[in-house]
C-alpha cells in the first residue's frame, strides 16, 4: 500500500505562504490553529530558504506513543489522525512532536486546552466520510475525493509535494538531476562539510 | 573645505558601491547540507537530544502510579494486620488540640486536594474512563480544585508552621521510626506534631510551590516546548509523591490511628493520645494547667 508523506523542496518554495492560507481557509480553522506553517532562514539576506511544514505523518509518530487515551492513530496509508471525541486536550503529544505539529483550542472552561487539532493529510477524520460531523471537527477530507492535499494543490511553484511516498521521491529525484545545480548530493557533502 | 567635501563624498560614493556589490553579488551555490542543518535546528530545537527519552519516561509514568497505589495498599495491609491500629483508651478527658481555623483550612485543603488527586489520577488513566469530554470536564476540575487548593493551603501554611520547625527530639523519633513498628504503643519523642508530620509539612510545602508553578506553565502552555517536557517530567514525578503522601496520610489518619479523624472534626484529642504520641506538648500543657 502507498505511504503518504508530504515533500518540501526547499530550491522552489517562496516563502509565500499559499499553503498556509489555503490550509487555513480550506478547513476553516480557527485563529490561533495553525495546521501549517512557513519557516524561513537567512530571511532577507543572500541564501534566503524557506520550508513550509506541518505534521509529518511520521511511520513510528511520538505522538501515538504518548497520548494517554489512544486517540491519535495511523491509516493504513500512514496518515496520522486524532479523534476529537476521546482526545482530552492533555498537550503530550505537542511535548512528543518534534515539528510542532499539534494545535490545541483555547475554549474550554478556565480557558483549558480542548481536543488537539493538526494536519489531516485532508482525510477528515474517523467520523463517517464526507458527514457534516467529518467537515466541522476535521476539515474536508479531499483524500476521499481523490484530490491531493488543499496545501499542495495550491502551492504555486509545485514546491510542496504530496502523495504516495515513493512517487514524489522519484518526482523530487529528477527535479534534483535536472537542475544540475552544481551541487552533488553525496559523501564528501554529507560527511566532510 | 572643498577638499573635506569631496573627502566625503567620495567615501560616500565608495560606500554605496560597495554596498550595490554586496547585495548583487551572486549568492553562489549554498550546501544543501548546510541549508537543512540550519532549518533543522529551527524545526526540531532540542528534540533530537531529549525526545526519545521524553517520550521513554511519560510512557513510563502510568506503570509508576499504579505500583505507588498497589504498594502502598499492600503496605497498609500487611501493617494493619501485623501491627494493628493505635487505639487508646476512651476516659473522657479531652485536650483542645486544633482550633477551628485550622479545622476549617485543613478540610477545604483537604477537599480541594482530594478532588485534585482524582482527578489528575484520572488524566493519567484517562483511557480506562474511556477520555473524551468526561475526563476533559476532570481536567478543568484539575484546574479549578488546584487555585482553591492554593489558596486553602497558604492558610493551612499559616496556621501550622509555628509547631513544624525542626526540634532535637525529632531525631531520635526517626530512629525509632515513630514506634509505629511495635505492637505496644509506648510514649515516641514528638512535640505538638511529630518528625514525620513535619517532614511532610515541608515537603509539602516545598513540593506544593513546585507543583504549582509547573502546573500554572502546564496550564498556560506558552513556554518554550523543552522547557515544558522538563516541567510535565517535574510535575509527573512529584505527582506519584502527592499521591503517595495522600494515601499515607489518609490510612493513618483514618484507620491506623484511630481517633485522628475525630480530633481533626472535632478539636479535641484523648489525653492518653496527647500524652502517648506527642509528649513533650503534653508536658507544656500540663505545665501550663
Amino acid at each position: 500500500m502507498a505511504r503518504m508523506k508530504f515533500l518540501c523542496d526547499i530550491e522552489r518554495c517562496i516563502a509565500c505562504n499559499g499553503c498556509v492560507v489555503a490550509c487555513k481557509e480550506g478547513h476553516q480553522l480557527p485563529v490561533g490553529i495553525n495546521r501549517r506553517r512557513v519557516v524561513i532562514i537567512n530571511e532577507g539576506q543572500p541564501g534566503e530558504k524557506s520550508i513550509s511544514i506541518a505534521c509529518m505523518h511520521c511511520s513510528d509518530a511520538p505522538c501515538i506513543a504518548v497520548c494517554p487515551v489512544g486517540a491519535i492513530y495511523q491509516r493504513e496509508d500512514g496518515i496520522v489522525l486524532v479523534n476529537k471525541d476521546i482526545c482530552i486536550g492533555c498537550g503530550y503529544c505537542f511535548m512528543a512532536c518534534p515539528f510542532g505539529a499539534p494545535q490545541f483550542p483555547r475554549g474550554n472552561a478556565f480557558g483549558a486546552r480542548g481536543a488537539m487539532d493538526k494536519c489531516t493529510f485532508c482525510a477528515g477524520g474517523p467520523a463517517p466520510t464526507f458527514s457534516e460531523k467529518e467537515r466541522r471537527l476535521y476539515g474536508q477530507n479531499r483524500i476521499a475525493e481523490g484530490k491531493v492535499p488543499l496545501c499542495a494543490g495550491m502551492c504555486s511553484t509545485k514546491a510542496l509535494l504530496a502523495g504516495d511516498g515513493a512517487v514524489i521521491a522519484d518526482i523530487f529525484r529528477e527535479r534534483v538531476a535536472r537542475r544540475g545545480s552544481g551541487i552533488a548530493w553525496g559523501w564528501s557533502k554529507a560527511y566532510k562539510e | 573645505m572643498k577638499r573635506a567635501i569631496l573627502g566625503s563624498l567620495s567615501f560616500f560614493a565608495f560606500s554605496a558601491v560597495a554596498l550595490g556589490a554586496e547585495i548583487l553579488r551572486p549568492s553562489g551555490p549554498i550546501s544543501p547540507v548546510a541549508v537543512f542543518r540550519k532549518l533543522n535546528a529551527l524545526l526540531l530545537d532540542a528534540w533530537p537530544d531529549e525526545g526519545a527519552t521524553f517520550i521513554k519516561s511519560v510512557s513510563s509514568f502510568k506503570d509508576y502510579y499504579l505500583y505507588i497505589i498497589l504498594g502502598l495498599f499492600g503496605i497498609f495491609l500487611l501493617h494493619y494486620f501485623i501491627f494493628g491500629p493505635r487505639r487508646f483508651l476512651h476516659r473522657g478527658e479531652k485536650v483542645a488540640y486544633y482550633g477551628f481555623f485550622t479545622r476549617f483550612v485543613h478540610w477545604g485543603a483537604a477537599v480541594s486536594m482530594t478532588f485534585l488527586v482524582a482527578s489528575g489520577l484520572a488524566v493519567l488513566f484517562a483511557k480506562v474512563f474511556g477520555g473524551g469530554p468526561l475526563v476533559m470536564g476532570l481536567r478543568s476540575v484539575h484546574l479549578a480544585a488546584a487555585f482553591v487548593f492554593a489558596i486553602f493551603a497558604v492558610f493551612l501554611f499559616l496556621s501550622l508552621v509555628k509547631d513544624m520547625f525542626p526540634a532535637p527530639y525529632d531525631l531520635k523519633w526517626f530512629l525509632i521510626l515513630g514506634g509505629y513498628l511495635t505492637r505496644k504503643p509506648r510514649p515516641v519523642p514528638a512535640g505538638k506534631f511529630n518528625a514525620g508530620q513535619k517532614m511532610w509539612f515541608w515537603v509539602g510545602t516545598a513540593g506544593g510551590l513546585v507543583m504549582f508553578y509547573t502546573g500554572y506553565k502546564l496550564y498556560q502552555f506558552t513556554a518554550p516546548v523543552s522547557y515544558l517536557r522538563e516541567l510535565l517530567k517535574i510535575h509527573l514525578y512529584l505527582g506519584l509523591a502527592v499521591v503517595g503522601l495522600f494515601l499515607i496520610h489518609l490510612y493513618m489518619s483514618v484507620i491506623a490511628v484511630k481517633g485522628a479523624l475525630q480530633s481533626m472534626l472535632t478539636g479535641f484529642k484523648d489525653v492518653e493520645e496527647v500524652a502517648k504520641m506527642h509528649p513533650k506538648f503534653y508536658e507544656k500543657i500540663r505545665k501550663e494547667f
